[in-house]
């Protein structure tokens, strides 16, 4: 039987073999790869890395986050990995696309696994979290001159203990957009210059008819998806605005602050001024900006959530960076900027490789095409041509950038933190609770997070 | 795994991947002839003749697929998330022992766990009962043969396939929509053409709000929100219900969908159905039982099996409710009302990377399933009745 056995497991190995190649055809090799490069995309830099990156055959992989179906996957696909395999044709680029919703689980999984994607696309707050997992990649930097010319803040964004770990990619920067037509409507000739104001403006103007809002002051970004019961990222921009921190200089939580309280207490009174109770039905959710769809005054958020700036109501909308508290003397607006940025896993087998594409994708007309896809801003100062110059609302963002942003970055324990603020704002914001009840949940909650984590002791 | 399995899979892909397929096969027939001969050498053992052993043999041999499965991708891992239950467990650190902290955490310290168990319980209590009754309902109505019967089962079946899928889920999202959705426009044009109508709603938003403003305050102890509708009093005219929008609307929602999509409940019962004698229908008719009499006596005795069958098996797929807080209502919001303890289970492992901890919640939760289950055989004897 023995025998048999044996003959067996030889003809079923066999049949495994047979079926195995009969298997889907893998990625093309290098040497498949066209040898001239489309014209759109650019030159990989020439300057060699301190650690130069292998001659054998490589594929890395790269997740995306931030793309636009059809149009930038075969951007990135079809223009930019031939025009690098041009210059690098042993190395091959394979594309994870996932969402944000599932982003978290996904890094997650590759750390925990400790293999998986050789350059990640993450957040703008993500620093904190990922930093110390993140390869430093200050060496391959070294000789290349294209990194001097990333914003300053930008690379706040992506620099973890002195060293660069990726390199930043799109600049979303949030401000105020007010329908100047809609708000005339309602008395008003100016934009809001104080929270005071604001809230005054916000019910002035919204309109409510058989218990739905059907035209509405002011909603932040985030509010789509809360119902138009707050959102978090907003609550830190008004922290920062009121002169405010997140955090005590010895780390721990700086949510019960006077610039908190004030800032919660201005988004009850914004809502209330808007919902005069819980009765109320918000704007219904539409597809394209809410702003074009004359149901909404004023607007916080990027010019992705905004109408296109070729669109002519742009000469009705006034862009400003926000507004004052005269009983904050610390107060001045922010517009809070969101760097989204490339890194390479520590994890990662091909950290020269993968720093390589970096570099060549971190490139000015890389960045340009890039960032021309949703309309924000590349990083590099000296790719801000072509969409940027000629686009007076991205030349009016870029102005109130330079002179009033402040990146989205260094925000300890992300997805505990939002959890608690989407929770506990919204609590606030419905009568469930009083604003002591609120900070102090807030800050008790968050600070055993902290500790839990090992970031406070 | 070894550098050079690495090196290969990068340099020939195809070859990597028929090493794994031919490895796996020899593993799993080197497996099938260690059961197999473990199985005969205890047949052996207890003396059995040589066909007996030869039987046995062969029939562990075939069998052992689905042994070692489970055994590796089953059983390994369960015994695993029994062990992380009692460690704290961040990845990429190994777990380190702390005994029955996550335990006693979840049972006495942690807020969002008793909020999620309150939801999940909420769901359980409120909308299985209605869920079973719309079944119910809809399967007598199939039950009279009507004209086109077999189209309407189908068309009552459907929503059971398309559910929970996140297509299904969105538009929903959108029939939902407090403003201009389609549900609350139908209540408000019912409710301008018949006023009495527009008082029911009224009355509907309110008895709502109120029950779940009372069980928010159970959840969190604090009975403000329930204060506040109190004081505000009966609902303006006008008041219509906000769905995903609202947290004390956001569980009704989603027991709403429950109802829509209860076609295999309603298939249960429809079995049940079929299978009364009709004589014994007819003999309840002769001796003047009324209708509701013949369902009251008669029906739902005969089908109290089905009707077991459906609490049992919906108990336990209302307490893993997921789908519906990742996409319907975004995070388990608004302000974690639709928080379920699956989704804080997921939630917890995945997003917040607490693994131990996760693993303990999922081992209450088993335990909190098993006692209901139990409680529910041991009640059965007093309703079921089993021809």
């Amino acid at each position: 039987m023995g025998k048999k056995l044996l003959i067996l497991v030889a003809v079923v190995s066999v049949l495994a073999l047979l079926l195995s190649a009969c298997a889907p055809k893998p990625t093309p090799q290098p040497t498949e790869v066209p040898t001239e490069a489309p014209t759109e995309a650019t030159e990989a830099p020439t300057e060699e890395a301190t650690e130069a990156p292998t001659e054998e055959a490589v594929t890395i992989q790269m997740m995306v986050v931030d793309y636009i179906p059809d149009r930038t996957d075969k951007w990135l696909e079809e223009e930019v990995v031939p025009a690098f395999q041009a210059e690098h044709p042993n190395i091959n680029v394979e594309f994870i696309y996932v969402n944000w919703g599932t982003l978290d689980e996904t890094v997650q999984g590759y750390f925990a696994a400790g293999q998986g994607a050789d350059i990640i696309n993450l957040g703008s707050e993500y620093i904190a979290e990922y930093g110390d997992r993140l390869a430093p990649l200050g060496e391959y930097f070294a000789d290349w001159d294209g990194f001097a010319q990333f914003l300053p803040s930008t690379l706040d964004t992506v620099t973890w203990e002195g060293e660069p770990r990726g390199i930043p990619w799109l600049t979303a920067p949030r401000a105020y957009m007010c329908r100047m037509d809609l708000l005339e409507n309602a008395g008003w000739d100016h934009v809001p210059a104080t929270f005071d104001e604001m809230v005054q403006m916000a019910g002035d103007v919204t309109v409510i008819e058989n218990g739905a809002i059907v035209l509405k002051g002011f909603q932040a970004t985030g509010e789509a998806a809360t119902g138009g019961r707050g959102d978090w990222q907003e609550f830190i921009s008004l922290i920062w605005t009121l002169g405010g921190t997140l955090y005590n200089e010895d780390g721990t939580p700086n949510f019960d602050s006077p610039e908190a309280r004030a800032a919660l207490q201005y988004m009850y009174d914004i809502h209330r001024a808007q919902f005069p109770d819980e009765t109320v039905a918000d704007l219904p959710e539409v597809t394209g900006a809410l702003l074009a769809s004359d149901m909404l005054a004023c607007y916080w958020g990027n010019l992705w959530g905004a109408p296109p700036t070729n669109d002519p109501i742009w000469e009705r909308i006034e862009l400003f960076p926000g507004f004052t508290h005269p009983d904050f003397p610390a107060s001045s607006p922010v517009v809070q900027v969101f760097n989204d940025w490339l890194a390479v896993p520590a994890y990662s087998e091909h950290v020269a490789e993968a720093a390589e594409f970096l570099k060549f994708l971190g490139s000015a007309e890389n960045l340009n095409t890039y960032n021309s896809h949703f309309g924000s801003f590349p990083p590099r100062q000296d790719a801000w041509f072509g969409f940027v110059e000629e686009d007076a609302v991205m030349q009016r963002m870029a102005e109130l950038m330079q002179e009033y942003g402040k990146g989205f970055a260094d925000i300890r324990e992300t997805a505990q933190l939002r959890d608690i603020l989407m929770t506990e704002i919204p609590l606030f914001l419905t009568d469930a609770q009083d604003l002591e009840t609120t900070i102090g949940n807030i800050q008790s909650q968050y600070t055993e997070v902290l500790e839990e984590a090992g970031r406070i002791p | 795994m070894p550098a050079f399995l690495a090196d290969l899979a990068e340099s020939n892909p195809r070859l990597f991947t028929s090493i794994w397929a031919a490895a796996t096969v020899v593993f799993i027939i080197l497996s099938s002839l260690a059961v197999g001969g473990a199985a005969r050498w205890l047949a052996r053992v207890r003396g059995k003749d040589r066909m007996y052993r030869h039987r046995t043999f062969w029939g562990y041999f075939f069998a052992s697929p689905w042994i070692v499965g489970y055994l590796l991708f089953v059983l390994g891992p369960t015994l695993a998330s029994l062990y992380w239950g009692f460690t704290r467990y961040k990845l990429p650190e190994p777990p380190q022992w702390v005994g029955l902290e996550n335990y006693i955490e979840l049972l006495t310290g942690d807020q969002k766990f008793r909020v999620s168990l309150l939801n999940s319980l909420y769901m359980t209590v409120l909308g299985l009962p209605l869920q079973m009754g719309a079944a119910l309902a809809v399967a007598l109505l199939l039950y009279q043969q009507l004209r086109g019967h077999h189209l309407f089962r189908i068309i009552y079946y459907l929503p059971v396939m398309l559910a929970t899928s996140s297509a299904m889920l969105i538009t929903w999202r959108l029939v939902l929509n407090p403003n201009n959705g389609i549900l609350n426009t139908i209540i408000r044009e019912i409710g301008e053409a018949i006023p009495p109508f527009e008082w029911l709603t009224r009355a509907g938003v309110y008895l709502v709000e109120l029950s779940s403003a009372a069980l928010m305050g159970l959840q969190r102890g604090d009975y403000t929100l329930l204060h506040r509708i109190v004081e505000r009093g009966f609902p303006t005219p006008g008041a219509i219900p906000l769905w995903h929008q609202d947290q004390l609307w956001s569980k009704p929602a989603l027991i709403l969908i429950g109802i829509w999509s209860s076609g295999a409940m309603m298939l249960i019962y429809l079995s049940a159905l079929l299978g009364i004698p009709r004589e014994i229908l007819e003999a309840a008719r002769v001796d003047g039982a009324s209708p509701w009499q013949q369902l009251r006596h008669v029906i739902l005795p005969l089908i109290s099996p089905a009707t077991f069958y459906n609490l049992v098996v919906g108990i336990i797929a209302t307490l893993q409710i997921f789908e519906q807080s990742y996409v319907l209502t975004e995070n388990g919001g608004p302000a974690e009302s639709t928080y379920f303890v699956a989704y804080y289970l997921w939630r917890s492992t995945f997003r917040f990377n607490k693994i131990g901890y996760g693993a303990a919640m999922s081992w209450l939760l088993l335990v909190i399933v098993l006692v209901l289950t139990l409680i529910q055989f041991r009640l059965s004897r007093r309703w079921v009745h089993y021809a």
